[in-house]
């Protein structure tokens, strides 16, 4: 099995993308997506705790038990990003990004200091970071999804109160335009 | 790009997320919260930190991201 059939997810994607109609798209783009121990412990409504409960049972989701070189590597970047003169990490975060690192797996986040973070420090620089922006545009073009692009990332915004970046946006939609 | 190349477009995508937050944000709902969630959501508001905005809420994170959704303040990532 390829690393690229596995990711692993943090709290600030979990939380909105649990909210959203066509969430189960996760599922079909990655064979296991794994959630830190760290993550679990920080998902607390009813609607996010029995989703991610019900695809715990059906193996689409997987534990992640952070181990002592997982948490050093992340204790690392954690203080990397913070000499830098904009939002740094946080651990749990940081805790999925240096799984990235370690196990070539996509890290999926809604968290600006991850993404930062993989732009400026250069030992990320190999770790694939994907936002739901990302997922989505992935399960368009893969065909997992049919409908106007357009009116699936406004249901996505309208579903979570996200807001795609409007450049970002109109890029993937020029780039998905003439396949729909 | 150089480090301080890229550290200068990512701050300039704060400001930029930082006005959307500031403009679309439900100042009356802001304004009718208790002293600590107030300050909690214009904290968000400056800096787009979830995490320790909803500490200084003394919320979990998504109690906090409900705030959000209630006061109208968009999560632009």
């Amino acid at each position: 099995m390829s690393a690229e059939a596995f990711a692993i997810a943090d709290t600030c994607f979990l939380i909105d993308w649990a909210s959203w109609r066509h969430r189960d798209l996760l599922f079909e783009l990655f064979k296991t997506v794994f959630v830190p121990e760290s993550v679990i412990k920080e998902i607390r409504s009813e609607r996010t705790v029995e989703w991610i409960a019900n695809s715990l049972a059906s193996g689409s989701l997987s534990l992640f038990t952070e181990t002592p070189d997982v948490i050093s590597l992340a204790r690392d970047l954690v203080e990397r990003s913070k000499l830098f003169p904009i939002r740094g990490l946080d651990l749990p975060e940081a805790i999925c990004l240096a799984v990235g690192k370690m196990r070539n797996y996509t890290v999926i986040t809604e968290n600006r200091g991850a993404l930062m973070a993989v732009d400026i420090l250069e030992e990320l620089s190999s770790v694939r970071v994907w936002r739901s922006l990302e997922l989505i545009t992935e399960g368009l073009r893969r065909g997992l999804m049919r409908g106007d692009p357009r009116v699936i990332f406004a249901e996505y915004e309208g579903d979570t109160g996200h807001r795609f970046p409007k450049r970002d946006l109109e890029v993937v939609l020029l780039e998905l335009g003439g396949e729909d | 790009m150089s480090s301080e190349e890229k550290i200068e477009k990512w701050r300039e995508l704060e400001e930029e997320a930082r006005e959307i937050r500031r403009r679309e944000a439900d100042w009356e709902f802001i304004e009718s919260q208790n002293p600590k969630v107030r300050a909690a959501l214009k904290f968000y508001i400056e800096t787009g930190d979830i995490r320790l905005a909803s500490r200084i809420a003394d919320m979990n994170i998504e109690e906090f991201r409900e705030l959000l959704r209630s006061a109208k303040i968009p999560v632009i990532v």
